[in-house]
């Protein structure tokens, strides 16, 4: 909040030099960026399974360095800001074990997860549409196939420690997987965040070279 | 930050973690834990008998290495390498230091607000000058 209340100050100064949007970006980025470390809850902890579980029984599982792949990995793509600047944008694949397709489904229904406005308003432009409700039977049998998908993949993670989970454990694994969603967000903020924040300065430090550069008998 | 980007993107690339047990296995949990055929994972589990050498080398290799788009590392991990983690400047892989069970998030110690806020603070003195 302390950072927040700070740029805010810098703001104006900063505004009579650079442009509107650029600072406005720059602040909205860095309010999310506080903003979404304020959802960041990575409990209920594996500690209160282990309790119930034994600790050899957990980390002995999930610790025991046998050569495997993530099956939860990060996409980078790189998005240019007005093309001036890249800025690199994170987008998680969470169980990426899942068939390509599926996969790309997920991808996208995170992402429309994310911005709920943006698929609302298309909605409604489609309302009446006829084909509106096979679509809809299509998107929710493959978003049943995936969710499917997604439990199975949870599954077989869980199966390590044995047949009987804990269901602290299930809940555990499911807060941190919405942890992990959050990360990735946060990851996003923060490029936009240094990308703007760049932009600031480039412009600060034009200004300020042009101002070197008025001769002294003009001032 | 403008840096080129070491990673090539569209790429699935890994998240590796510098954190305390409970925060390491409930990531892994969430299926992000990876060990190659070397053995060589992408976390690294902090306690009381870790060397701050040992943190400084994982976070070194997770740093530089290219298969690594984001590094998740306990702030208060972060502290006790704070020269290295505030030295670093490029935009992948995005470093994030993260709240811990016993250690909140505490934005005033986070690298990325403390350059923001350096560097502006910086330019208001300077401004100030002229």
């Amino acid at each position: 909040m302390e950072e927040q209340e700070e740029a805010t100050g810098f703001e104006n100064e900063v505004r009579q030099v650079v442009g509107d949007e650029d600072v406005l970006r720059f602040m909205d980025s860095t309010d999310n960026y506080l903003t979404l470390f304020r959802f960041l809850i990575f409990y209920p902890s594996p500690a209160i399974a282990r309790q119930s579980m034994g600790a050899s029984r957990i980390n002995g599982a999930l610790l025991d360095h046998k050569s495997h792949s993530a099956a939860t990995s990060v996409q980078v793509d790189q998005e240019d800001v007005d093309s001036m600047e890249a800025q690199p944008r994170f987008s998680l694949r969470k169980w990426a074990l899942v068939a390509d397709g599926k996969q790309c489904y997920e991808e996208q229904k995170l992402g429309e997860d994310k911005f709920p406005g943006k698929t609302g308003s298309l909605q409604l432009r489609h309302r009446g549409d006829s084909q509106l409700s096979e679509e809809k039977t299509s998107e929710s049998g493959a978003q049943l196939d995936v969710d499917d998908q997604i439990q199975k993949e949870r599954a077989k993670l869980l199966s390590m420690f044995g047949t009987l989970i804990s269901p602290k454990l299930r809940a555990a694994q499911l807060s941190f997987e919405t942890a992990l969603e959050t990360l990735v967000e946060i990851a996003n903020m923060r490029s936009a965040m240094l990308s703007s924040f760049d932009r600031v300065r480039k412009e600060l430090d034009h200004q300020k070279d042009d101002m070197e550069s008025v001769p002294s008998g003009r001032l | 930050m403008a840096n080129r980007a070491q990673i090539q993107t569209n790429n699935s690339a890994l998240i590796a973690m510098i954190a305390d047990e409970d925060t390491i296995v409930g990531l892994l949990m969430a299926g992000v834990g990876n060990v190659d055929l070397r053995r060589k994972t992408n976390y690294l589990i902090v306690d009381s008998k870790t060397t701050v050498k040992q943190i400084e080398d994982a976070f070194k290799e997770f740093s530089t290495r290219e298969d690594i788009a984001i590094v998740l590392i306990s702030q208060y991990v972060a502290n006790m390498i704070r020269f290295l983690v505030d030295s670093y400047n490029k935009p992948i892989p995005a470093i994030l230091e993260i709240p811990s069970k016993d250690h909140p998030y505490d934005p005033t110690q986070d690298s990325v607000l403390s350059r923001v806020k350096y560097l502006f603070s910086a330019e208001s003195v300077a401004s100030g000058r002229r």
